[in-house]
């Protein structure tokens, strides 16, 4: 059969996000890919030099809609450095109990699109039912089941709801009981298995060549998670693993990639429970809003020539603000929001990994790279 | 009165006939045609049991679509509209859907909150062990939560016919109006062949498993015509898939489909299962391998989870029949039932036994339960396995199934034929005899043993470097499907 | 415990840059900074160079240094400053992890023992920044072929400040359309947002489909 483009997307159920994805086939082969982003371009960049500092949190959020928090909080280190503002401690424990809750929403949200990729639709509504109990916690959170314009310059919105931390654990240990159930019926298949083994090849260095990070490199065997290797917030009194996944020579695999997401739910989940024990005032007190233990002082405006920046680690890999202040109205708005989304760079290697194998391999390479097209488009 | 495998109470086709008779003779054989008594009363016949039996097939579709959407749904643990109702009050290991009514202002939840205790006590989950809350929880719900469910599919079939189909402008059209035909004529064809019951089939012919097979691999063919014609490269995918999957799985099929003819001696469905009535063991027991052959092949004819690629949403979004709209998708998505139904229908009458009770012999008067409800039943549990694969099996890719067909199943029906023969040949007492009892009993617990074995297999090693939660059995790239060295 | 890279580490690292950057020319500037992060600061290098000299030292710092992942590279226009009025940052990282090793064909996690990494692999930060005066087609060095994962950022920058990039290879629009008018960046300043809040936009009557001529008229 003769070479034909095919055209995945704009529309279309796999490619979890608005883009195309051109793929050069000969007969089921794929022999070369082009992937198409910016259909859901806002120019969020442009609209944040319009905005002051806490106006843009909202921003942040809706990057990546299925990863808000750690959007939020990765803009708010930023703005942090380039107000150079201190936080409690206490707000650090609160921002890390809702940027890993979403974490483990977010990776629940991607196991929910991967199993229907490989075929297993018990797989999608067994997840989405684990991410609905992290979705109340994050509502109880930040007030909102999605975008919860939660961290303040200097701190948190508001403390932990009364009784949160007893729902917390409660739903946290019955979902580490569930986590078993989706590895049974995911890792004891040998169809999904075969489905994702041997598939997608990707090596680690290439991957740091191309700029990508997270637990997409982390499958490959290199141990790099920017939450201990450019510390920040209180990551180093927890008690957690960095998820590494061990490979085959060849690189890592999309079954690579699939367990480490999964290790890290787990490594989350034990991480909010161990910080909801260690939070300093205990997790059962509850400061009222703007309490200096849960809010720091924060200067409003940020004179021409101050720049902050700050790596984080989001679901997806590294994300990066870089702010320049100096802005409008004397210095209220930021003069240049850059923001890096690791999905951006990821998925125009993530095209280069499927090629040679099939079509039908096609979701389950780009499902495994996680993408989310709300942070790569902007 | 000792009624014999090979009758039953409700012998609906002599009342036909005895109808038909009266009929024919007081009309035609009262006029000057009268030496057409016979012919017409015959023809009155057939075509009221064709009638009959399709009415019978597809009225009792229902209940099968009706089943996999409510299985579905208790497999995935995924709630209908009134279960979910009940979620909001029961909740899981003190962990409910939060306690929402405290946010209601001026105290308007505490009533809320009382009728919540009350109802958790009395419909909720607080049994004192806590698996059987789970279980309350999770799967079962009660059956009469489910009955509402049951003339959905018949909306979803009237909402078809209100739909506009579509011919894509460069698509080619006679080719495109013409899949939908072969694809429904041929799978409803197939229902002649199957009888429900010793006195209720539409057609008996000699050769009915010979036929009745080829006819059902017809439907390939239009499967390709539909991806093709559709000016559509996704279909055209599909299409070609489906052609090839499908022709793979054929001859898996049709050896296994072989070794029960060899087994029971008459290529006539009929007497395959009066074969298993007289000899007293159904053929499972004897051709286990066979079954699972039989089954496997089958899930792949009737493209179903874990061998739908070609209608795949993830790449392929509905495939081959991606173009086509309102009843015609309509009856092509029925057909996809109506074979799986037929697949079921023949397991039943290969291997269960058919219309035979099961313990015939032994239970008394079970001979004055109607034959055609055994059938229902046995084609309806065996359903069950198909929509089981469904809700926990991942999709196989392309090459791997056509792999999977050539290279495993197509040796081992031919292992099976081999086995179905030499029991035939030397085993078998000669004509209306039995099976010695010792050789069922043999086959099952040896292939139980060999699945068991074989299920568990762990690498005790790849366990050991890897300290994985479960016990991962491949370490090295699986096979099949081996495409990248 | 999850240990992490301590503050004393990265500092020691950084200083070496720093001090090894020194011996490469004048056309180059580092310093260590801070940035500051919740509670603690952590340091990191910030190098000024030339666009000129950019290559050179993405190359240096590539092989002898092991940076070896560049997170971004980014554009900013400053109108106002004739002296340099676009910006170039590039924010690159050393991962700082070595090649893993390789045991009965399978890649054993890097095992990093956190407490006695030094030099190379600690992993750091850097943030570079190149100016360039006023002209209407900037461009800087490409260090695409250096860094892959700096292709797609270029494009980027050049598809929305308009700063080009040379030796880039495959330049073309990536988040705007593609048929988007040539010469249209949209983060340079000359560009106004539409609105600039959201009471703006409500009392605009005509909303979108307000042409951009009519800006300022009241229709």
């Amino acid at each position: 059969m003769a070479e034909m483009w095919i055209s995945m997307g704009p529309q279309h159920p796999m490619t979890h996000g608005l883009w195309t994805l051109k793929v050069k086939i000969d007969g089921e082969t794929v022999v070369d890919t082009e992937p198409d982003l910016g259909y859901i371009h806002r120019g969020v960049e442009k609209i944040c030099e319009a905005r002051d500092f806490t106006q843009i949190t909202p921003y942040a959020d809706r990057l990546c809609y299925a990863s808000a928090n750690t959007w939020s909080h990765a803009y708010i280190y930023a703005a942090e450095d380039l107000l150079e503002v201190e936080v409690p401690e206490r707000a650090e424990y609160i921002r890390m109990v809702a940027v890993e809750l979403q974490r483990i929403a977010s990776h629940l949200m991607w196991l929910g699109a991967y199993c229907p990729d490989v075929g297993n639709l018990t797989g999608m509504v067994w997840c989405l039912r684990e991410r609905e109990m992290m979705m109340d916690l994050l509502q109880e959170l930040g007030g909102s089941r999605m975008h919860y314009n939660f961290p303040r310059i200097g701190g948190v919105k508001r403390d932990l709801p009364i009784g949160f931390a007893l729902r917390c654990r409660a739903k946290l240990k019955l979902f580490l009981d569930r986590i078993q159930e989706y590895e049974a019926i995911l890792d004891e298949s040998t169809i999904f298995l075969v489905r994702t083994q041997g598939v997608g090849y990707a090596k680690a260095e290439e991957m740091i060549n191309h700029g990508v990070s997270g637990p997409n490199v982390r499958a490959a065997g290199h141990n790099y998670d920017v939450r201990w290797a450019h510390p920040y917030s209180i990551y180093d009194e927890l008690d957690w693993e960095p998820s590494v996944e061990r490979p085959s020579i060849k690189g890592s695999d999309c079954y690579d990639r699939y367990r480490v997401r999964v290790e890290e739910m787990r490594q989350s989940a034990l991480m909010v429970l161990d910080g909801l024990d260690k939070m300093p005032g205990g997790a059962d007190t509850h400061y009222q809003s703007g309490d200096p233990a849960i809010l720091g002082k924060a200067p409003a405006r940020a004179a021409e020539g101050q720049t902050g920046f700050h790596h984080f680690e989001d679901s997806r890999g590294e994300s990066m603000f870089y702010l320049a202040g100096g802005g409008d109205e004397r210095g209220k708005h930021p003069y240049r929001v850059s923001i890096r989304s690791p999905m951006f760079i990821t998925i125009p290697y993530a095209s280069k990994c499927m090629i040679g194998y099939k079509i039908a391999d096609i979701p389950a390479i780009m499902g495994s790279f996680d993408p989310c097209i709300g942070e790569t488009d902007r | 009165m000792i009624l014999l495998a090979t009758e039953d109470v409700l012998t609906i086709r002599d009342w036909v006939g005895i109808a038909t008779d009266f009929v024919s003779e007081n009309t035609i054989g009262m006029s000057r045609h009268w030496e057409y008594t016979d012919s017409v009363s015959n023809f009155l016949t057939e075509f009221i049991m064709c009638v009959m039996v399709f009415g019978g097939i597809m009225t009792t579709l229902l209940i099968l679509l009706w089943m996999e959407r409510k299985l579905l749904g208790r497999f995935m643990d995924r709630r209908g509209a009134r279960t979910s109702l009940r979620s909001l009050w029961v909740g899981e290991n003190g962990v409910t859907a939060g306690e929402w009514w405290n946010q209601l202002p001026f105290g308007t939840g505490v009533p809320v909150g009382m009728l919540n205790q009350f109802l958790n006590e009395v419909a909720g989950n607080d049994h004192e062990l806590e698996a059987v809350s789970r279980v309350k929880n999770r799967s079962y719900h009660g059956v009469w939560w489910m009955l509402p469910g049951f003339f959905q599919n018949l909306a979803d079939g009237m909402k078809f016919l209100t739909k506009e189909h579509m011919v894509p402008e460069k698509a080619d059209r006679y080719v495109f109006e013409i899949a939908p035909f072969l694809i429904i004529a041929t799978t409803v064809m197939c229902f002649t062949f199957i009888p429900l019951s010793p006195n209720f089939y539409s057609n008996n012919s000699e050769m009915s498993i010979l036929f009745l097979m080829a006819i059902f691999s017809v439907a390939p063919l239009g499967v390709f015509f539909a991806g093709w014609s559709s000016n559509n490269k996704y279909t055209l995918l599909g299409g070609i898939r489906s052609a090839a999957q499908l022709t793979a799985y054929e001859i898996p099929l049709l050896v296994t489909v072989l070794s029960v003819v060899v087994l029971s001696g008459s290529f006539n469905l009929i007497e395959v299962i009066e074969f298993q009535a007289d000899s007293g063991v159904w053929n499972i027991f004897l051709l286990p391998l066979g079954g699972v052959l039989f089954l496997v092949a089958m899930v792949a004819e009737v493209e179903r989870i874990p061998f739908d690629m070609p209608e795949a949403e993830a790449e392929l979004v509905e495939g081959w029949w991606t173009e086509y709209g309102g009843m015609r998708w309509g009856l092509m998505f029925a057909s996809e039932y109506l074979r799986t139904y037929a697949a079921c229908l023949l397991f039943a009458h290969f291997f269960l036994g058919g219309w035979e009770a099961p313990f015939e012999d032994t239970i008394p008067y079970i001979h004055y339960v109607p034959h055609i409800l055994w059938v229902f039943l046995k084609a309806w549990f065996m359903f069950v396995f198909f929509v089981w694969f469904r809700a926990a099996l991942h999709r196989v890719r392309t090459d791997q199934i056509l792999e999977f067909g050539w290279r495993w199943l197509l040796p081992l029906s031919l292992v099976n034929l081999a086995m179905a023969t030499a029991l035939r040949l030397w085993v078998y007492d000669g004509i209306n005899g039995e099976w010695p009892l010792l050789i069922p009993i043999l086959i099952t617990s040896i292939s139980l043993a060999l699945f068991i074995l074989l299920s568990v297999d762990e690498d005790p090693e790849a366990l050991e470097a890897q300290t994985r939660p479960f016990s991962v059995q491949t370490v090295d790239v699986a096979s099949p499907g081996q495409h990248r060295e | 415990m999850g240990n992490e890279v301590n503050a004393k580490q990265i500092l020691s690292a950084a200083e070496e840059i720093v001090s090894d950057v020194a011996d490469f020319g004048d056309a180059v500037n580092a310093e260590v900074r801070y940035h500051t992060s919740g509670r603690r600061k952590n340091a990191y290098v910030y190098i000024e160079v030339t666009a000129s000299q950019w290559r050179e030292l993405a190359l240096w710092l590539k092989k002898s240094k092991k940076v070896d992942y560049c997170s971004m590279i980014t554009g900013i226009h400053w109108p106002e400053n004739a002296d340099a009025t676009w910006q170039v940052v590039a924010h690159l990282l050393r991962t700082g992890v070595t090649n893993p090793a390789v045991v009965n064909k399978r890649v054993h996690e890097t095992k990093v023992d956190i407490e006695g990494i030094s030099g190379n692999e600690v992993p750091l930060e850097f943030e570079i920044s190149m100016t360039i005066p006023e002209t209407r087609e900037p461009s800087v060095p490409s260090v695409a072929d250096i860094w892959v994962g700096a292709d797609w950022n270029e494009k980027e920058t050049w598809d929305l400040v308009g700063i080009d990039f040379d030796g880039h290879v495959g330049m073309r629009r990536v988040l705007l359309p593609h048929d988007s008018p040539t010469g249209y960046h949209p983060l340079q300043k000359q560009h106004k947002l539409r609105y600039h809040d959201f009471n703006e936009m409500y009392d605009d009557a005509q909303g979108f489909g307000r042409k951009p001529e009519d800006s300022g008229r009241v229709k």
